[in-house]
């Protein structure tokens, strides 16, 4: 039994947005309040991101090899990126495999998510947690892993379709068939991750909403547009966005999987940063690649902000 | 609005690379001059060669050489910042093809006085002397030279009665093709006679071996001599080898090609001297023999690892770690690193009885001489040894060789433009 005393209803303010205007004093000093827990972080990220971020700005004007002379070059570098045979291949490479990896990662993910958020289906701990395994073990293992059981001579995999009449080939070493193998194999790698992520995002969703559109009569199709998918859209770019940025950065799986092979056909853009970088030692014309990569992951998220942002006043 | 913020920092925060490091360099203290050394042998060799550091600092007062072990790759991501930092080595020891790379950025010391004055250095084998010498400058001392060698597994030519190894191409081809078995005939051997990798190969020399054997070369007096008459015919002769006798699966990289022979599923092998230990392991009956004689010569690329001392090092360190090489090449401690490292003796004047009591580094001592360096002094090894990859993987898959070797020389000119 509560004993609090009822004070007459104050004027109702609404919540102040985030960033909206500064006020007074008390709010300046809970500023500095806020600004003094938040140092720790921002001085890391300022030794560790920000000031790395613009040395490798300044240095992707330069020939640095990262020791010695170094001299300025202007846009050299970045006229390189855009015309180096090699680049090009890469950054079509990388577009193949993102446009090969994230709708797939993201498709799967909703769809097992969709299952698991099923109230009758039994178990869904254990499915959860089987799902949600390829992506909790260490990466360069399950590139390994997957290297020898699709090993042509020693692989698993071949052994058992041989069994079966059947031949798999050399798939990592098909050029035609590494790009899409080692897309699938991220694919197993990361679902869970997004899975996991659109379950939270389905469990936000109000049960009254879905039990008023069955009362309307609404079927299972139609309650997923109408609801469910209009409810999710803000985990959906999220989902959509992180997985796009990780396809864009894809490296040592695809390292430990091809090397880049056969032939360069799965040699992707942070591949040819790193071989540039640490293997030629022509630092300037790395980060100059890396700030291409950067504002094309920009680019692309600002789309699919503006798209989703879009779809949300739709909504609305 | 506030989304968007969050995701765009994410974006930004994810899409960086952080290429950094800095510390202040430390100052120098009294008493002996302290040198770091930071190498790669891992093994029974590293076990040997910090027991030569020991005892060349229990030999003497003025200098204390430090070992860092760090991994081959380490070494390589880690060099050049360590240097701008201050922070790095004064000797560092490192895969022999990447030297030239550091030597033109200016990370190595030019040796020549030391090889002009010092006479256990002057007793170096000259092939390893090549290794490891860029623009006629030597900016580093060998610590391991080997050729490569043919692996082949006694028990599997036992069986199939064969009593000789081969001395040429053909021979080799035949005795290959005489190793293959396809017991059930459904086109896939479960048998090689083979492990001839296509790309990737071991310590990138097996390819490099075959076209100086044909009479061929990948870059000769800085120029790109890839697509010789003599280059296309030694990779038409193995692509026609592969595809039609199937003595060899395609794709194999040398990682592959290694696990092939150390399985047992292939009889011959092309592989440095680590494949003694590794064949003892999987309880393999080996023998080794010089790569067999091709048409024009018989070659084999060298697989060799060099050690030099950085820009970082100032003089009395310079003198020092120079202090240290020459006490590495005298002829005991040189015979102590050849025979615990497993490779020939890097001094030419050490014979191979002196070695005998190793059976690998005896064997591997008399082909030593058919070793020759890999792309010695070409800073563009990278893209060289990348095209040449391209070139051998598409031939064994069944491209044009004359078409492919073309494309490759092209490639390399442009790199070695650059």
């Amino acid at each position: 039994m509560s004993t609090t005393l009822h004070k007459p209803a104050a004027r109702y303010r609404p919540p102040a947005p985030l960033g909206g205007r500064g006020a007074g004093p008390r709010r300046s000093r809970s500023s500095l309040l806020a600004l003094l827990f938040l140092a720790p972080a921002l001085v890391l990220l300022g030794a560790f991101v920000a000031w790395p971020m613009l040395s490798a700005f300044r240095l992707s004007f330069t020939d640095s090899s990262g020791f010695g002379r170094e001299s300025w070059v202007g846009f050299e570098n970045y006229a390189t990126v855009f015309t180096d045979p090699a680049v090009l291949r890469a950054l079509g490479n990388t577009g193949l495999y993102a446009t090969l990896f994230t709708p797939t990662a993201v498709i799967v993910a909703l769809a097992l998510a969709l299952a698991l958020n099923h109230p009758r289906l039994p178990l869904r701990g254990a499915f959860r947690t089987a799902l949600f395994l390829p992506f909790v073990v260490s990466l360069a293992v399950a590139a390994f892993a997957w290297s020898y059981l699709l090993d042509p001579q020693i692989g698993l995999l071949n052994y058992w379709l041989r069994g079966a009449g059947l031949q798999l080939g050399n798939v990592l070493q098909d050029p035609a068939l590494a790009m899409p193998t080692v897309a699938l194999v991220a694919v197993w790698k990361n679902f869970g991750f997004y899975m996991v992520i659109f379950l939270a995002g389905l469990q936000e969703i109000p049960a009254s909403l879905r039990e008023a559109a069955v009362v309307d009569g609404a079927n299972a199709w139609q309650r997923f547009v109408h609801i469910t998918l209009p409810m999710l859209s803000n985990t959906f770019a999220f989902v959509l966005i992180i997985a796009l940025i990780a396809a864009l950065q894809a490296f040592d799986q695809i390292y430990v999987m091809t090397g880049g092979g056969p032939f360069g056909s799965t040699q992707t853009i942070v591949m040819e940063i790193y071989e540039s970088g640490f293997r030629e030692l022509e630092l300037g014309f790395a980060s100059a690649l890396s700030y291409v990569l950067l504002a094309i992951t920009l680019l692309l998220s600002l789309v699919q902000f503006v798209f989703f942002g879009r779809r949300e006043q739709d909504t609305q | 609005m506030r989304k968007t913020a969050t995701a765009l920092l994410a974006a930004v925060s994810a899409g960086a690379l952080a290429l950094t490091g800095c510390a202040p360099a430390q100052p120098a203290s009294d008493g002996p001059t302290t040198i770091t050394f930071w190498h790669g042998y891992t093994e029974a060799d590293g076990d040997v060669l910090e027991q030569i550091v020991d005892d060349f600092n229990a030999s003497q007062e003025e200098v204390v050489v430090e070992t860092e072990v760090k991994t081959w790759d380490v070494i390589d991501d880690t060099l050049l910042p360590a240097l701008s930092a201050e922070e790095g080595p004064e000797i560092v020891a490192m895969p022999a093809e990447r030297m030239p790379v550091y030597a033109d950025k200016g990370a190595f010391v030019d040796l020549g006085e030391l090889y002009a004055d010092d006479e256990n250095v002057a007793e170096i084998v000259p092939a390893a002397i090549d290794m490891v010498t860029a623009d006629g400058t030597q900016f580093g001392v060998p610590t391991g030279f080997v050729p490569l060698s043919v692996f082949y597994n006694r028990t599997l030519f036992d069986a199939a009665g064969i009593t000789e190894f081969p001395a040429t191409w053909d021979e080799w081809v035949t005795v290959a093709t005489q190793l293959t078995v396809d017991e059930n005939g459904d086109g896939t051997p479960e048998q090689y006679g083979l492990a001839l990798p296509d790309h990737a190969t071991v310590a990138n020399g097996l390819w490099p071996s075959l076209f100086y054997g044909g009479g061929g070369d990948l870059v000769a007096d800085g120029e790109a001599v890839i697509d010789s008459p003599e280059n296309v015919a030694t990779l038409e002769y193995w692509s026609s080898a592969v595809a039609t006798s199937k003595i060899s699966p395609t794709g194999l990289d040398g990682i592959g090609a290694d696990e092939l022979f150390s399985s047992g599923k292939a009889a011959m092998h092309v592989g440095g001297p680590w494949m003694a230990s590794i064949s003892e392991a999987s309880g393999i009956d080996y023998g080794i023999a010089a790569i067999p004689a091709g048409p024009a010569a018989q070659a084999a690329s060298a697989i060799g690892v060099g050690m030099g001392i950085t820009a970082q090092a100032d003089d009395a360190q310079v003198e020092g770690a120079e202090a240290f090489f020459s006490y590495f090449f005298s002829e005991e401690v040189a015979t102590e690193w050849s025979l615990g490292s497993g490779w020939p003796p890097l001094r030419g004047d050490i014979p191979a009885s002196a070695v005998e009591s190793n059976p690998v580094v005896a064997s591997l001592t008399e082909i030593a001489e058919t070793g020759r360096p890999l792309l010695p002094g070409v800073t563009a090894s990278v893209d060289v040894l990348s095209a040449m990859d391209t070139a051998t993987q598409k031939a064994l898959a069944g491209d044009d060789p004359g078409t492919l070797l073309a494309d490759a020389q092209a490639e390399i000119e442009a790199a070695l433009a650059d």
